[in-house]
């Protein structure tokens, strides 16, 4: 489904990725964790062209993302992307925010829209804020609304950029309740994020990050074990939380 | 001062009209928000031009903001006003000399302004509206640039206050304004110069002003009516 081969990418003189490669099979959950500035974000920025990179390549269903030829933004309408930051168009209702790829890409009317909006903002459990703006929902709402966002777009794969790193405490379990949901119903995931019980129940395997390179990776049970002495195990264990949040 | 306003208020508000040409301050605001509104187009060209990835745009756009921000408002009405004739074959009006000097003039400025406002937005709504899927054009009218006029409003106003002190300098090339009301009120009187620029200054002052504290209304408003700006984050 996603292929990195041999992934090279350079912000000027400094290396963010450093020869990556893996492969994320059709519904399969990967986790991407290390240190910030191990070039976790920027891995998965590649996937879509927000990042273009200096050397391999990256393979989307067999198609070279950065090859001159490539529609990128049909690319981009299949694969959906989940900020940190959440990035809602704040002068859009939260279903306006999910409607306007709907009608600007889709072609579909207004009513159409709107309906398959709230089912997509239903599956969140956000129904009721259809018509809120979202400088009035909390965090973990917009977030919810971020992903019902690039869900409404049918998307093949889903990348997550540390989609609960700026949520208040409290408001974590709903976003990862809803990511939870989505990797169950067999949707292919990257998931760059520090919850590592999310990891542990869902991901297929783990990714460890240093220095722009993949340095480790291995199913949850295997590098987060009580037995484990991965550089996984270390990371989680020389971070004061624990591994619950980043 | 009362007296020669009593006499004159109405040549001051609509000058001749309607035994002559509509001026007074009601051409100088006609003037002011048909040239503001007019540049409009033209400003956000120039300033999409100017944000562009594409140097044959970039750089003429630069080019000519440099240039009209590097040159008096007073050499635009001259040029009009002496060549537009030999363009179109026939005399222009000192009203329509001032309107097309202040499109060209204004929207240097306005188009610094909205750059200024697309600059200002987030990098992140760009990058969620790419990741959509969305392309160029329905980026710029459906997100980037709702959401920059909107906060640049208050800029907008202050423009169209500088725009309705510049159009005094129709004067020169005698547009029908309030400036060349206040003249010929003078030119009547011809002893109370101060009085007569006096009230001119005073209703200048008054309606700038006014806009003035609308524009800083504006800007309370916006920032607290959206809660906040939701694509920052404020501790991550």
């Amino acid at each position: 489904m996603i292929r990195f081969e041999n992934v090279d990418k350079w912000f000027g003189p400094m290396q963010a990725l450093a020869g990556v490669s893996g492969e994320v099979g059709r519904g399969e959950v990967k986790v991407l964790v290390g240190p910030s500035g191990s070039g976790k974000s920027t891995l998965i920025r590649t996937v879509t062209r927000l990042e273009t990179i200096q050397g391999g390549r990256v393979l989307v269903d067999g198609t070279d993302v950065g090859s001159r030829g490539v529609d990128i933004n049909r690319l981009r309408q299949r694969v959906g992307f989940v900020f940190q930051a959440y990035n809602l168009f704040p002068h859009l209702s939260a279903i306006g925010n999910i409607t306007l790829g709907l009608t600007k890409l889709r072609g579909m009317g207004k009513a159409e829209a709107r309906e398959r909006g709230l089912a997509e903002l239903a599956r969140v459990g956000l129904a009721e804020k259809a018509d809120e703006m979202p400088g009035r929902l909390s965090g973990g709402q917009r977030q919810r609304v971020a992903i019902a966002r690039s869900l409404a777009m049918d998307p093949q794969v889903m990348l997550f950029d540390e989609p609960t790193s700026a949520l208040d405490p409290e408001m974590v379990g709903e976003v990862l309740a809803a990511m939870k949901q989505l990797a169950t119903s067999g949707m292919t995931m990257i998931c760059v994020t520090h919850e590592m019980g999310f990891a542990r129940e869902v991901a297929d395997e783990i990714w460890f990050m240093e220095g722009g390179a993949v340095i480790e990776r291995g199913k949850p049970a295997e590098l987060t074990g009580t037995s484990a002495h991965s550089r996984l195990q270390a990371f989680l264990a020389s971070t004061s939380h624990g591994g619950s949040a980043a | 001062m009362l007296e020669i306003l009593e006499n004159n208020w109405l040549l001051f508000l609509v000058g001749q009209y309607p035994h002559g040409p509509l001026g007074g301050l009601t051409m100088t605001l006609f003037m002011a928000a048909t040239a503001l509104a007019l540049c409009f187009p033209f400003a956000i060209a120039l300033a999409l031009a100017r944000l562009s990835p594409y140097r044959w745009l970039r750089l003429p756009a630069t080019a000519i903001v440099h240039t009209v921000r590097g040159l008096p408002l007073i050499m635009f009405i001259f040029w009009t006003y002496f060549v537009s004739p030999l363009v179109i074959g026939r005399a222009v009006g000192g009203v329509e000399t001032l309107v097309i000097a202040l499109v060209v003039y204004e929207a240097a400025y306005l188009s610094e302004i909205i750059r200024a406002g697309i600059e200002g937005l987030p990098a992140g709504q760009v990058e969620a509206a790419k990741s959509l899927g969305l392309r160029y054009w329905p980026t710029t009218f459906k997100v980037v640039l709702p959401q920059a006029l909107h906060n640049m409003l208050p800029s907008m106003v202050s423009q169209f206050v500088s725009t309705i002190k510049e159009t005094s300098l129709g004067y020169v090339i005698s547009a029908h304004e309030v400036t060349f009301a206040a003249s010929q009120v003078n030119n009547v009187l011809l002893t109370q110069p101060f009085e007569v620029y006096g009230i001119l200054a005073l209703t200048y002052f008054v309606l700038c002003f006014a806009l003035t504290s609308l524009a800083r209304f504006i800007e309370r408003r916006t920032s607290s009516g959206r809660g906040g700006a939701p694509g920052v984050i404020v501790a991550a």
